[in-house]
């Protein structure tokens, strides 16, 4: 089909070489780096006040939540699996911590705090017990999932729900000598010492193993569901941090939060090069790409985008990002 | 792998499949005394034609996309093209033009976005369910953004025929479901098509070794899809005569229940349209007759939810036990 011609090579198929420098390279960074600084160009050409510290500061701020969400969804996504209800188990944990400190007496915030992790844990525990041992579909399951545990929320919600608890509101909102967020350095421990997990240990290459080839790695002697169960495990309690930062950041815990983020956490998770049937990735792909997300949607509304357009920005990004993915990781011979 | 004879393993296999929609028939029935007894409004005529047009609805859009999941991909974005379709038609009727090129553009519209999904899915090669997951915010933004998030007002004859109008006391959209869903039916059980849309579900790369043109089937059931959508999104905007931005949201989670209660295996292959039609029917009785309850709408979403996890895991179960 090919022509050996070198001009009507160039004419027949002319998108093919820009495509080709986004998607033929190893990992994914450096496309990524170079998309966040045409980036940053754009906008800063449309906005005065995108490259401005305050500007940087409501960025990184904002990308908490987001950013520990999928701190866990790589990590499920890297064996191999997939889960949808990161927003509904957030949401939980933000209801449910709100209501014990809204109490007379309430228990002491640290006690909240675990327990926010270990309802987390729990969720997690289900979703990936109901997907190995059951064995369903984890897009099903975890939809399920989704809809049920969102259901709890709206159940065991009250009327008031506002935060008071200034140990609580500190988690998420205060920065170190007024220009580094807290929660930016939350997430670059986190992701640190996930990636030292994942390069050397054992769990870590097992995470791999699993994602790469699930039967290969039955044969060689993992224990592939124990791996799976572990990584939703290992969401959930993500998903509880986040669920935690969540409320301490918007100052409640109503039952609609976390509705819909998801979309976004796919859609950085994906950027950042984990491939969506597992085995591959890295955190600093999906740090960066943390970065461009939470500056495309810090960049819109600087530009003063209706809300709406935002909208179908987020859902385009999420097809641009899967398809270079596809792109970069579907094999040769893709005959069908 | 079974080690058993052939013959035995056969005939389990029939059985396993008889038992699955009886199971599903008996369940209904069940369902339909119990809400009967329960709710005094339930079984009056109004009811029930307020619940077989809402019914037929969700049924176009199920029973084709039973189609794609046959053929071994899903589409989410169903509830965002009919949140589209509803506020595309709403627009062009608040500007005057006539109901019958309305209804001709959105189903254009349709077959569009089936187009565009099915692009994705066979020529780019993403996993359709993320595709159409993406899709489906990028069609749901665009309808907020055409209406500016409120709704607009959709009156018109020909539209309001197609949701509310009658055929010797049938509600017009239980005819357009029996025909959509008796031509489905005859494409996927009686014809040739039928018969590759089972073979790339079950093994594309045998299918394709074959001689089916894979990527062909699957993108025209994406096309099918769009446009069924498009007929369910205008539907709606009849039944309810307003096009919403918000039409359609949460519903990919009711239909996809009912094609995977009906047997629709989720990797493809497997599955009947008949099939589909039991699982509409019963999540459709279990919603209607849970509101005639008065029960909070999110104790509905709780029940649907546990619902498809109970009934697949019970599928997934009993086909465990075989080995």
């Amino acid at each position: 089909m090919t022509s050996l011609n070198s001009k009507s090579a160039v004419r027949k198929s002319w998108w093919k070489k820009p495509i080709r420098i986004f998607t033929q390279n190893k990992t994914p960074t450096p496309s990524l780096i170079v998309i966040y600084i045409i980036m940053v160009g754009i906008f800063s050409i449309f906005s005065r006040n995108y490259l401005t510290l305050t500007n940087y500061k409501s960025i990184f701020n904002n990308l908490a939540v987001f950013g520990i969400l999928s701190a866990g969804v790589a990590i499920v996504m890297v064996a191999g699996g997939f889960d949808l209800s990161i927003g509904s188990i957030a949401g939980f944990v933000g209801v449910v911590s709100t209501m014990l400190m809204m109490q007379e007496n309430p228990l002491p915030t640290p006690i909240i705090i675990i327990i926010a992790l270990c309802i987390g844990i729990a969720f997690g525990l289900i979703n990936g017990l109901i997907i190995t041992k059951i064995g369903i579909n984890p897009i099903i399951t975890t939809l399920g999932t989704l809809a049920v545990i969102r259901g709890c929320c709206y159940f065991w919600a009250l009327e008031n729900l506002r935060i008071y608890n200034t140990f609580w509101l500190k988690i998420g909102r205060n920065f170190i000598g007024n220009f580094l967020p807290y929660t930016t350095i939350y997430i670059i421990v986190i992701y640190i010492i996930l990636t030292l997990m994942l390069k050397f240990t054992r769990f870590g290459r097992n995470l791999y193993a699993v994602g790469g080839n699930e039967d290969l790695a039955r044969l060689a002697g993992i224990n592939v569901d124990g791996i799976k169960i572990l990584s939703y495990a290992i969401s959930g309690f993500f998903c509880g941090l986040g669920g935690i930062v969540l409320s301490s950041q918007l100052g409640s815990g109503r039952p609609e939060y976390g509705t819909g983020a998801e979309l976004e956490v796919l859609t950085i998770v994906v950027l950042g090069g984990v491939a969506v049937g597992g085995g591959k990735g890295n955190y600093l792909g999906t740090f960066i790409a943390l970065v461009i997300i939470g500056s495309i949607s810090n960049g819109l509304v600087l530009l003063n985008v209706p809300i709406f357009l935002r909208m179908v920005v987020k859902g385009a990004l999420l097809v641009l990002a899967i398809s270079i993915d596809a792109l970069r990781n579907r094999k040769r011979l893709k005959l069908y | 792998m079974a080690d058993n004879p052939v013959p035995s393993s056969l005939k389990r296999e029939r059985k396993f499949y008889l038992s699955n929609t009886l199971i599903l028939f008996i369940v209904l029935i069940v369902m339909v005394l119990l809400f009967s007894f329960t709710s005094k409004s339930f079984h009056s005529v109004y009811n029930l034609v307020s619940m077989l047009s809402n019914l037929s609805f969700i049924g176009i859009v199920a029973a084709v996309l039973t189609i794609v999941m046959i053929a071994g991909e899903i589409d989410f974005s169903i509830g965002g093209n009919i949140g589209l379709t509803s506020c595309v038609a709403a627009f062009l009727l608040d500007r005057g033009i006539n109901g019958w090129l309305v209804i001709l553009i959105c189903l254009i519209m349709g077959l569009a976005i089936g187009v565009f999904n099915g692009f994705l899915v066979t020529n780019v090669g993403v996993n359709s369910i993320i595709a159409t997951i993406g899709t489906m915010s990028i069609w749901r933004g665009l309808a907020f953004t055409l209406t500016d998030g409120k709704s607009i007002l959709a009156i018109n004859p020909v539209i309001d025929y197609l949701g509310r109008g009658t055929v010797f006391k049938i509600p017009f959209p239980v005819i357009l479901f029996a025909i959509v869903f008796g031509v489905c039916y005859l494409v996927m059980d009686h014809s040739k098509w039928g018969r590759k849309v089972y073979a790339t579900g079950v093994n594309p790369m045998a299918a394709y070794l074959s001689g089916i043109n894979v990527k062909k089937v699957k993108f025209v059931s994406f096309i099918f899809c769009g446009m069924a959508a498009a007929l369910g999104g205008l539907i709606l905007t009849s039944l309810t005569a307003v096009g919403m931005p918000q039409h359609g949201m949460g519903l990919e989670l009711t239909i996809i229940s009912a094609i995977v209660l009906g047997g629709t295996a989720l990797g493809g292959g497997k599955g009947k349209i008949l099939g589909t039609l039991v699982g509409i029917l019963i999540l459709s009785v279990l919603y209607n007759g849970l509101t005639m309850l008065n029960v909070y709408y999110y104790y509905v979403q709780i029940a649907q939810g546990a619902v498809l996890v109970a009934v697949v895991s019970t599928y997934e179960i009993r086909q465990k036990k075989r080995y």
